[in-house]
């Protein structure tokens, strides 16, 4: 009996983090994965996101880092002062207490 | 009803709350004072629930988020200095209300005027810094 119970418990512990399940999308419509972009060029992300019935808005972030926050689903946003390198270029979806709800896209580009 | 979303609702009426004590008790107090009416401890004990409501519920946004997804909220830059300006506050604010409940009773008129004005200056900036954190997150 104790251990059924026990079961129960953690079932229901379990139960929010199985309702991270949405369905949403994020497209990352340029740069493509593995794009060589210029330096000097005047850079930008475009995206088109769902974010789902949990998502709010969405952050984008460069090798990890938050640079910014995007409030409109589909649009563009300029990357500015991206160093020669390799970079992660991220777009995640968040709640609206900013928290990623799970449904990203990452691309990897080279700047020369 | 989606739980989650009635638990971060749940929290926010706490914390609504919570604003509501400490801005509208530490003005209260400090109104009751330029009246030359000592502000009842009632006063402060609205105050000191309202800081340990808002340290409470603004943690609980923290832990939802834990909860459901494993992680706390992705802040940054002005979000991240306004939280760490709210946190002060009500750490501030809870210290001085409890220092208030328990010494005041001692303190000169000025010094009590002062922490008056102390406890609304604190929530006034804490509901300031609240606006950025939810426009700059």
């Amino acid at each position: 009996m104790k251990k059924q119970s026990l079961c129960m418990l953690l079932a229901l512990a379990a139960l929010p983090l199985l309702a991270q399940a949405d369905t949403g999308s994020v497209m990352i419509v340029s740069p493509a994965d593995n794009a060589t972009l210029k330096a000097m060029a005047d850079n930008k992300i475009s995206y088109d996101v769902t974010p789902g019935p949990q998502g709010d808005h969405t952050h984008l972030y460069v090798d990890g880092r938050e640079i910014a926050v995007l409030r409109e689903l589909k649009g563009s946003y300029a990357l500015k002062s991206l160093t020669p390198g390799a970079h992660d270029l991220c777009i995640k979806v968040v709640n609206k207490n900013h928290t990623p709800v799970g449904i990203e896209k990452c691309v990897k580009v080279k700047v020369e | 009803m989606d739980l989650q979303n009635l638990a971060y609702a749940l929290v926010q009426l706490a914390h609504n709350f919570g604003a509501v004590a400490v801005t509208g008790g530490a003005i209260a107090g400090w109104l009751s004072l330029r009246r030359d009416a000592a502000p009842t401890t009632g006063l402060l004990w609205l105050v000191l629930a309202g800081w340990s409501v808002q340290a409470a519920s603004g943690a609980g946004f923290g832990l939802i988020s834990l909860a459901y997804y494993g992680q706390f909220p992705d802040l940054h830059g002005v979000a991240i200095v306004a939280l760490l300006v709210k946190l002060t506050c009500a750490t501030a604010g809870l210290l001085l209300s409890l220092l208030s409940l328990k010494f005041a009773g001692n303190w000169s008129a000025a010094r009590r005027r002062h922490a008056w004005t102390a406890l609304v200056g604190l929530a006034a900036t804490a509901l300031s810094a609240a606006a950025f954190l939810r426009w700059f997150a």
